[in-house]
């Protein structure tokens, strides 16, 4: 594999959506290329930062109350 | 009651049944029917469990809380009024998420803004329009006072431009798979990928400072 090759399947590494041959070949590929592997590393924190830092909100209980009584009163 | 008709665009993408609903009952009646009930609670069960995930989407897409609930109370409306189409055992969640965006498509783009352009003025306001709405939920207070500790990270996946902040909204942020993204964006799962290791580099280059400020290490050590 080639840098090239390992730049397409990056984001589908950090995301664990790659087949088990390109999860080895990628693997592989990161062992020996010091900037490959810097980047895969990177793209990782970014996905983390994201998932740890924006805030999950709750639906206002209002908003909750209206949409079990619209399941009530509307006929599908 | 009258019977409302899908958008045109959700009727294109969005699995609809091949016959009409059999056995309506009239809204007028007091009884409701043994099938609407089951249908209620199928409904309650499969779909409004997936209340918190759709109203932070369209946070997300509104940036503002009342937009929020309309687009999220409409969503619930349609997706309600065509639940028979939803096929069982397949993510209600993403069916959800398919039918708020082309809602929200349909209600807002024409004020929508340009791609990659940061109106952050459009940020404050959502901050204060959040904290204005701070009474209805313990949590929503909560968490309207950590979004301020981290609001640079808010304002970076912001800058984006659309195309790349939906497809990491969608996967970091909600978690959905490729095939789930590229069925909700209507591009190959190619595209999905592509997008997101563009985005992901570009929100790393806004993030640098903050990684730093609070420990994300962005040498080749792990982060913390």
């Amino acid at each position: 594999m080639n840098c090239k090759k390992a730049q397409a399947l990056l984001s589908a590494a950090v995301d664990g959506e790659l087949s088990l041959k390109e999860q080895q070949e990628f693997e592989a590929h990161i062992a020996k290329c010091a900037d490959c592997q810097r980047e895969f590393r990177e793209a990782q924190k970014t996905k983390n930062i994201i998932r740890e830092k924006i805030v999950r909100f709750k639906a206002p209980q209002s908003l909750v109350n209206s949409i079990i009584r619209l399941t009530e009163t509307t006929t599908g | 009651m009258k019977t409302e008709r899908l958008p045109e665009t959700i009727q294109r993408n969005t699995p609809m049944p091949a016959t009409p609903r059999k056995n309506r009952q009239p809204s007028s009646g007091k009884t409701v029917s043994q099938q609407e009930r089951i249908k209620q609670e199928e409904f309650q069960e499969e779909a409004v469990a997936h209340i918190n995930a759709l109203y932070n989407y369209a946070l997300h897409l509104t940036m503002n809380p009342d937009d929020a609930n309309d687009l999220v109370q409409e969503t619930y409306l349609k997706a309600y009024k065509f639940f028979d189409s939803f096929e069982k055992g397949t993510n209600c969640k993403a069916w959800l998420f398919k039918i708020l965006k082309n809602n929200y498509i349909n209600k807002f783009r024409k004020n929508a803004r340009e791609p990659g352009k940061v109106d952050y003025d459009l940020i404050k306001d959502f901050y204060h329009s959040i904290k204005d709405a701070q009474s209805d939920s313990e949590d929503l207070n909560a968490g309207y006072f950590k979004s301020l500790m981290h609001d640079e990270v808010y304002q970076a996946l912001n800058s984006l431009p659309d195309e790349f902040r939906e497809v990491i909204q969608l996967c970091d942020i909600e978690g959905f798979t490729y095939e789930e993204i590229a069925n909700m964006v209507e591009s190959p799962i190619g595209t999905v990928r592509s997008r997101l290791y563009r985005g992901r580099k570009l929100l790393r280059g806004k993030l640098n400072e903050f990684a730093k400020k609070y420990g994300y290490n962005t040498d080749t050590e792990e982060s913390t």
